[in-house]
């Protein structure tokens, strides 16, 4: 009974190849202070890996660190399973742990994705591990690490809303692109690794736990399941997911997915494609839900700046806008 | 499940694979054997493994080789190899006192105790491009020296410590620490701002050395309010590796790593307002490296001093790492479509805010 239980406690033998078991052990710890403390960033010993630093070397040690043999993983790149990059973190892993390979949003335990969240809404159970290059939201903002930290720890978050209406002022909008500022649980600012705005919506309520590693930064930071995520903006200024008008996916005829521009042979940005292949795939097999429910109607609320009152995150629900560009021929 | 749409890029890389390997392995040219690469390129094997945080002459040299002669690639490699490995022990802290010194040299005093040690160097060798035919460099055969290089090394000489005089004028701020805390491994917890000097040090031990150069140059060129950086002692040699053997306690000598070591004084200026004593710097890293000591060594000091002018501490504990920038560097040929995209997206309603073409 002794021995059974310590075999267990002890996990499968060594593999081999990419990183030893304690090692493993200690980014779980990590990952588990990070789903403690939603958006709080974890410093950790980050290892090299067999991937260059800001290749997904943060991303690969946390799936290493959870997946088992009976894992069925799932691996993508800008949204893409077939991409060089997605293929080789996914060669990698296969190798070194021997789990499934798997493309379908659905089927897959973990997923370890580079700038994209599936449009698949992911279910209780999943965990989306997201590579992350630049941990820190505030690093645009001061340059000292010691003041970054102050300022998370005291949740003085006021030189970040000054940035965003100094944006507004300058430019008539917010212009954060990818990676767009959020409040995780209306405590920590986080950056959201560089996902597009399309997909801060998924994160707010989630049923699967996210995880954002950045190897090269050796921070760990995660949102667990049904946690608030809301974007930074103003009340006047509705937080903006990208759209453009008349736009849809050359090949499902999708413009309720993120898609992404493709110059035609002429040169000219002038056709669309879904840049999620598996959800592509499946809509034009007809085994895609019909409406994503990206925004559930309680979910994404306008984080506004918290006074004087602490962080009060209950706004009236605003759909994410869109805003209608003039064709800029 | 529909896999055949996701080979694409897997044949794509091993594609690639072939390509490379045929630079590896093809060719006209004799297979390069480990042993002319420790031997004959010792200084590119010393830098990876310096800058690869591992002493293993062989395993660089693989390194080396298999990254077809880039240094910072080399050094990737051999730092995701450490990763494989788990770690059965620590060695015994060693005092340089017990470095064996083949090169000593103190620019500081003209004559220390024992003598300038010049030792193997080209530093007064003519930068002349040796031309002579490659049939006769092929037969060539090195002079014999007078003296082996054992002989040339009085290891009492090694013990007196090179800031001994000034320490006893009273002239030296004082660094040493008597508390003897465990040194901060930047392995196993990232190093920030605000770490202990032995984060620092080991930091700046696997920094890419042109990156130190290049950090301690911009430093020293410009006029600063300190006196002048004065290198008291430069020395390169053999320290032993001891552990304690399981059995009887003893320490056992398991292995000996080359190392360079630099010692730096600069006077206590202006902006601190005790200008009557000397600081120091200290530099130690894997191999022959002297640029890669003498730049830490300086830039230690500079820390020392004022750790938050030009972020400097913090710069020298996050820039410096090879694998770290040149990954982030070239982490950019990833493909970025979804964030271009993104990115557009804003440029255009910016545009469009601002009514049209600006």
């Amino acid at each position: 009974m002794t021995t059974h239980l310590t075999t267990e406690l002890a996990g499968p033998p060594p593999a081999p190849g990419i990183f030893d078991e304690l090692s493993k052990r200690e980014i779980r710890r990590a990952v588990l202070s990070g789903i403690a403390i939603p958006g709080y960033q974890v410093p950790f010993g980050s290892r090299e890996m067999p991937v260059a630093r800001g290749w997904g070397s943060g991303g690969l040690q946390v799936t290493l660190s959870l997946v088992s043999e009976k894992s069925r993983l799932k691996v993508i790149d800008q949204g893409e399973d077939a991409g060089v990059n997605a293929a080789n973190l996914r060669r990698l892993v296969v190798n070194h742990v021997g789990c499934e390979e798997e493309t379908d949003t659905r089927e897959a335990d973990i997923i370890q994705s580079r700038h994209r969240i599936p449009e698949q809404p992911l279910r209780d159970g999943q965990v989306l591990v997201l590579q992350v290059p630049g941990a820190e939201p505030l690093a645009g903002i001061v340059k000292e690490m010691d003041e970054q930290r102050r300022m998370h720890a005291e949740a003085d978050y006021a030189k970040m809303w000054v940035r965003l209406y100094e944006d507004v002022v300058h430019n008539g909008l917010v212009t954060a692109a990818a990676g767009y500022p959020v409040l995780v649980e209306g405590r920590y600012i986080m950056t959201p690794s560089p996902i597009p705005r399309w997909d801060v919506p998924k994160l707010n309520g989630s049923q699967a736990i996210t995880i954002l590693s950045a190897g090269r930064e050796k921070r760990i930071f995660a949102v667990p399941p049904h946690t608030h995520v809301v974007p930074l903006t103003f009340e006047d200024r509705p937080f903006e997911v990208e759209h453009t008008p008349g736009a849809a996916c050359r090949l499902c005829g999708s413009a309720d997915t993120y898609i992404v521009q493709e110059p035609a042979r002429d040169g000219q940005f002038s056709t669309w494609a879904c840049s999620d292949t598996d959800f592509c795939r499946r809509r034009r097999a007809g085994d895609a839900p019909a409406t994503v429910p990206h925004v559930q109607p309680t979910a994404l609320q306008a984080a506004q700046p918290s006074e004087p009152a602490p962080p009060a995150l209950v706004q009236p629900a605003a759909q994410p806008a869109r805003r209608d560009q003039e064709e800029t021929a | 499940m529909g896999y055949a749409g996701v080979r694409g890029g897997q044949e794509a890389i091993v594609a690639a694979e072939r390509l490379v390997a045929e630079a590896r392995f093809g060719g006209g040219s004799g297979w390069l054997e480990l042993g002319q690469i420790t031997e004959r390129l010792s200084a590119a094997v010393d830098r990876v493994m310096g800058e690869g945080g591992l002493w293993a002459p062989e395993l660089a040299a693989r390194a080396f080789r298999q990254a077809q002669g880039d240094v910072l690639e080399a050094a990737q490699l051999l730092r995701a190899h450490r990763s494989t490995l788990p770690r059965l022990g620590y060695g015994l802290p060693v005092g340089t006192r017990d470095l064996r010194a083949v090169r000593r040299i103190s620019p500081a005093v003209r004559q220390p105790p024992g003598g300038q040690l010049l030792g193997r160097t080209t530093d007064y060798t003519p930068r002349v491009l040796d031309l002579t035919p490659d049939e006769q460099l092929r037969t060539q055969r090195p002079a014999r020296s007078g003296r082996g290089a054992a002989t040339a090394s009085p290891r009492t000489h090694d013990a007196i410590e090179p800031d001994a005089a000034l320490r006893a004028e009273g002239l030296l701020a004082d660094r040493r620490v008597t508390t003897d805390p465990d040194p901060y491994d930047i392995t196993r917890a990232p190093a920030r701002p605000g770490a202990p000097r032995s984060a620092r040090l080991s930091a700046m031990a696997r920094a890419e050395t042109g990156s130190l150069t290049h950090l301690w140059y911009m430093c020293s060129r410009a006029p600063r309010h300190d006196g002048p950086e004065i290198p008291l002692e430069l020395r390169r040699g053999r320290l032993p590796l001891r552990v304690r053997h399981p059995h009887t306690g003893r320490p056992v000598v398991v292995a000996a790593a080359r190392v360079t070591e630099a010692r730096t004084v600069r006077p206590t200026g202006r902006p601190r307002t005790d200008g009557t004593r000397f600081d120091t710097g200290y530099g130690l890293c894997f191999g022959e490296n002297e640029p890669k000591a003498l730049a830490m060594a300086g830039l230690d000091l500079l820390v020392h001093r004022d750790p938050h002018t030009d972020r400097l501490e913090q710069k020298v504990l996050i820039a410096l790492d090879g694998p770290e920038a040149s990954g982030f560097l070239e982490h950019l040929k990833l493909p970025h479509y979804v964030d271009f995209r993104s990115t557009m997206e804003r440029v255009q309603a910016v545009r469009a805010a601002a009514g049209g073409a600006r």
